[in-house]
């Protein structure tokens, strides 16, 4: 399956989206130094960018679409894998279920599985012609998503388990979902997630450190600043204290290293960066994902087949939304949901999972004039 | 698009996602454009704030020693269990009460209060939970260190009386300032804070803004724990100025052990030098151990000992010499034979009253305690012939016994510089309210008050500043402990924060001295009575010393009426003195309560003052007084 890397695809291949996302990561593993200059976590985190781009290398010059036949194994995969985690092979941290330890290896199914889901979705709904979605395939396209997302949320990791959601909206969306059917489905969202909340306290649904967190992010002054607020409104200071240009080396009195900030090298990367390089590094950073997204985008529209282009857009979606979902909750517009960041946070797995789906995009991109 | 499909329209469905995209990557920029911009500064300053703590560093305050240079009160090193504030903002205060008051042995009322103190304050870190600690406590405090993190133990200054009973009503003792004070505007414009060692009574009370040190701090780098990262700053502090006193220790021992002599062991003596006032003795018993107000505060016992000082009947906490107030007896006749010369009432060549064995003021006949014909002042001073005062008094009339109520400051306080100084009760005082019951000054009221009863109470300091003035013939200075205090260095560099100037060494100056007028023959008659008193036979024979001439007069106060006056309704002993007659050089005051006679028992406590200072004159070498 793994082609030999011909001249052709050398001249094709997007040295740019590639050199981006490297270039992101190695940030990212400055920030997790900065973060805990102390641990060894930044010098992980390298070792994970090896292997990822190890992995990245093998999934470009790999044709996509020999994978793509193959969706059902890993998708099988994932599940088996997501299963295991709920077995006594699962490793608890925190009270979450959401690793797996096999031969020394400790790594997060859900991160895997992202990527297989992503490729069953994708082998699915690519089968389709034209026209618009019908209720079958909707109810078909949950169904391959429903059994993942279900497993992790018995793990439970309410964090992962949302950032499944922008890959069916994805494929809803781009297999010609009527459109009354997205204003009614944002209609809806707009009204029933605050009934919703409003029902969900009086029941007592809704337990009361979430209200905290969701009242930090309404209004941080009446919030306890040492009860459940207490993320929020530390990594709003810690981007706040960061400034134009950040605090210049001045890593003893910073808030990760002081433990002010909790997670500093995983949920809370953004606010690390955000302390040491500033506005000028945290608008770079944005703008660095900016241009991977636009440069992903880019490539679906060139994508020789659907397939390919729900792959790209489906994990563009992904990643955006990540994005949003972390750095929204670093800057305290967002609740506290452990969500990493792309490339920066901490941790093999979601390292690993982010490269190979890049590598789809560049393999996408590599086979643009094909057929 | 190669797969176009014009329903599905994707072209601008991929063109939605990327502005979708775009759009909340923006919007997220222009929150960081709040936050690191406009906000910058103020999350800038949060996040200092909640690093950074001042860690204080108490400063020792002056010792105190008497003019010999002989230590009166010093501070020592103890070990202190201090509190910390930020471990604590995250529990339960109320479930640390009992571990604390059971590992410590401290009092549980006193822990609550402490931990609801500590609890208020955000600035400063740590406040002492228990001073003075063992072993056993240090060793309790390292092997719960997991649990009770909030917990150390530091080595601090602790105030330290050598002496224990010694002197203590005079030296006064330190706590913590009150809540009360701390409210006060003019301790908050001085920059106290809870926590803070102030004097409490006495002259650490008086002379507490130069006794206190200026204290240091530690600024801190502290994690989310407050746990310490590393010192950002350290003001060194300086330390309070030393007090060296007018007090003789010898003669000070000597008194104590005088009163502790007498039957009821209550009562003060104070003697000074007339010649300026300064105070070399002042004894008040019974007396109380200042250490235990120092080292009790926190622990049940130590309550129970300082609770038992407040309730005890005989209130060793009361200082005898000068917030008691006694009935002076005959001692006032010695202001009340000036005072009747100066205001011509007597003369010097006829200076002879009545005694009458007593006088009739309507039907009601007030006795002398014997007949003495009708004596000449300084006999009648000699005998203390009540019959001759009595009528001296109506002859001054009640306007002439205020007037000299004014002259000799009966009606004002000495000026010690000690606190809570009481002011005398006089006919002066009393008149407004005598006037409002019963219409009219009464005669019978006029006569008491020529024999120092009745209306009549005076504090022993101020009794014994009268009569050193008549010894100086008018000379009259305020009693004072001040003899010097001594400088200390600046500390730190100056123009930075750190720095404390140096504060400069001062002596005493006396803010008002007073001049008696009278002739100097009227001095002398005055004189010459209470020169016999000891010298001639008088009611004071009995503490004759050759070679030294002590001048001096017996009072017998009544408290109760006749055939009353047994047990402890017993009459108050005084006996007020100076010495050489004719060239005082220091003047000594006894008050012993409610022992009988004055010549009996007050007399020869004064003498054994005198003995004393007669001993270490001259070429005298001050002994070593060791620690009680």
């Amino acid at each position: 399956m793994v082609g030999i890397p011909e001249k052709r695809d050398l001249r094709d291949f997007d040295w740019l989206t590639a050199i981006l996302a490297v270039v992101i990561a190695s940030f990212g593993v400055w920030q997790i130094h900065n973060a805990m200059p102390t641990e060894v976590y930044w010098t992980k985190q390298i070792y994970g960018i090896g292997i990822a781009l190890v992995a990245f290398v093998v999934v470009a010059f790999t044709d996509y679409r020999r994978l793509i036949d193959s969706a059902p194994i890993f998708y099988g995969i994932g599940l088996i894998l997501l299963l295991l985690v709920l077995t006594p092979l699962g490793v608890e941290v925190n009270g979450q279920k959401a690793w797996l330890r096999i031969f020394g290896l400790q790594f997060q199914p859900s991160e895997i599985a992202k990527i297989s889901t992503v490729l069953m979705l994708a082998k699915y709904f690519g089968a389709k012609k034209g026209g618009s979605l019908t209720f079958r395939e909707m109810l078909i396209g949950t169904a391959i998503f429903a059994g993942p997302v279900a497993l992790i949320m018995l793990e439970p990791d309410a964090g992962q388990a949302i950032t499944y959601f922008p890959i069916l909206a994805t494929m809803f969306f781009l297999s010609g979902i009527k459109l009354r059917y997205v204003v009614i489905t944002l209609v809806a969202i707009a009204v029933l997630v605050p009934a919703a909340y409003v029902g969900g306290v009086k029941s007592g649904f809704v337990k009361r450190y979430q209200q905290e967190r969701i009242n930090a992010i309404i209004d941080p002054d009446s919030v306890d600043p040492r009860g459940y607020g207490y993320h929020t409104i530390q990594s709003t200071i810690t981007v706040g204290k960061g400034g134009i240009a950040g605090i210049k080396g001045d890593t003893d009195t910073s808030q990760s290293v002081l433990k002010f900030l909790p997670e500093p090298q995983t949920d809370f990367i953004f606010a690390v960066t955000a302390e040491n390089t500033g506005f000028i590094g945290c608008i770079s950073l944005l703008l660095a994902y900016a241009l991977l997204l636009s440069r992903m985008i880019a490539g679906a529209r060139e994508a020789s087949d659907r397939v390919g282009m729900l792959v790209i857009m489906a994990i563009v979606g992904g990643m955006a939304f990540q994005i949003f979902m972390n750095v929204g909750m670093a800057v305290g517009v967002l609740p506290v949901i452990g969500v990493p960041l792309p490339l920066m946070s901490a941790g093999l797995s979601a390292l690993l999972s982010t490269f190979i789906a890049i590598g789809f995009v560049v393999s996408v991109k590599l086979r643009r004039f094909v057929n | 698009m190669k797969f176009g499909d014009s329903v599905q329209n994707l072209g601008a469905r991929i063109g939605t996602i990327q502005v979708l995209a775009f759009l909340l990557l923006t919007l997220l920029g222009v929150r960081l454009y709040f936050l690191q911009i406009v906000r910058g500064d103020y999350y800038s300053d949060r996040a200092e704030s909640q690093r950074v703590r001042f860690i204080p560093i108490p400063a020792p305050r002056g010792a105190v020693f008497d003019r010999y240079g002989r230590l009166l009160v010093d501070s020592r090193p103890t070990y202190n269990v201090v509190l910390s504030n930020e471990p604590l903002k995250k529990i339960n205060v109320a479930d640390r009460v009992d571990d604390y008051s059971k590992g410590l042995g401290l009092e549980p009322q006193f822990v609550i209060e402490r931990l609801n103190l500590i609890k208020k304050q955000n600035e400063f870190e740590a406040m002492v939970l228990k001073e003075n600690v063992d072993m056993r406590d240090i060793s309790w405090v390292e092997a719960h260190s997991l649990e009770f993190p909030e917990l150390r133990v530091e080595l601090q200054p602790q105030r330290y009386y050598p002496l224990g009973t010694t002197l203590a009503h005079a030296l006064g003792y330190v706590g913590e300032i009150s809540p009360k004070q701390l409210e006060d505007p003019e301790y908050i414009a001085r920059g106290f804070r809870p926590g803070d060692i102030i004097g409490k009574g006495g002259l650490e009370q008086y002379y507490d803004e130069y006794l206190r040190g200026r204290p240091g701090y530690r600024k801190v780098l502290v994690d989310s724990r407050g746990r310490v990262q590393s010192e950002l700053e350290v003001v060194q502090p300086q330390s309070g100025q030393d007090l060296i006193t007018t007090i003789d220790l010898d003669l000070q021992i000597e008194a104590e052990k005088r009163i502790e002599a007498t039957p009821t062991k209550r009562g003060t003596i104070i003697a000074t030098d007339p010649n300026n006032g300064e105070v070399l003795v002042m004894a008040s018993a019974p007396s109380f151990d200042p250490n235990i107000f120092i080292r009790g505060r926190s622990t049940p016992d130590g309550r129970r000992a300082i609770a038992a000082y407040w309730q005890d009947e005989k209130r060793p906490l009361f200082n005898r010499a000068i917030q008691g107030r006694y009935p002076p007896g005959s001692t006032w006749k010695i202001p009340a034979s000036l005072a009747g010369l100066q205001q011509g009432a007597i003369t010097v060549e006829k200076s002879n009253l009545v005694c009458g064995g007593g006088i009739k003021i309507g039907n009601k006949f007030t006795r002398c305690m014997g007949s003495h014909g009708s004596p000449p002042l300084s006999y009648a001073i000699t005998k203390s012939c009540d019959g001759y005062y009595y009528r001296l008094a109506l002859k001054m009339g009640i306007d002439g016994v205020i007037k000299m109520v004014e002259d000799f400051g009966y009606d004002r306080r000495s000026g010690i510089d000690l606190p809570n100084e009481k002011v005398s009760q006089t006919p002066k005082s009393w008149m407004p309210k005598i006037l409002k019951d019963e219409g009219k000054w009464p005669d019978i009221r006029t006569v008491y008050s020529g024999i120092g009863q009745d209306t009549v109470w005076v504090t022993p300091i101020s009794m014994l500043r009268a009569v050193s003035a008549i010894g100086m013939r008018g000379q009259m200075f305020t009693p004072h402990f001040l003899k010097e205090f001594r400088g200390i260095a600046a500390v730190g560099t100056e123009g930075k924060s750190d720095y404390f100037p140096a504060r400069p060494g001062f002596g005493y100056r006396d803010p008002e001295p007073r001049r008696l007028t009278a002739a100097s023959d009227q001095w002398d008659v005055v004189i010459k009575g209470m020169w016999g008193v000891v010298n001639a036979g008088g009611t004071a024979g009995s503490i004759r010393i050759p070679d030294f001439e002590i001048a001096g007069k017996t009072g017998t106060a009544q408290v109760a009426e006749l055939g009353k006056d047994v047990g402890d309704k017993k009459d108050h002993a005084w006996f007020v003195s100076f010495a050489p007659a004719y060239k005082p050089d220091i003047a000594v005051i006894a008050l012993i309560e409610n022992v009988g006679f004055g010549g009996s028992f007050a007399a020869p406590a004064v003498r054994g003052v005198y003995d004393t200072y007669l001993a270490k004159r001259p070429g005298h070498t001050p002994r070593e007084v060791a620690a009680k």
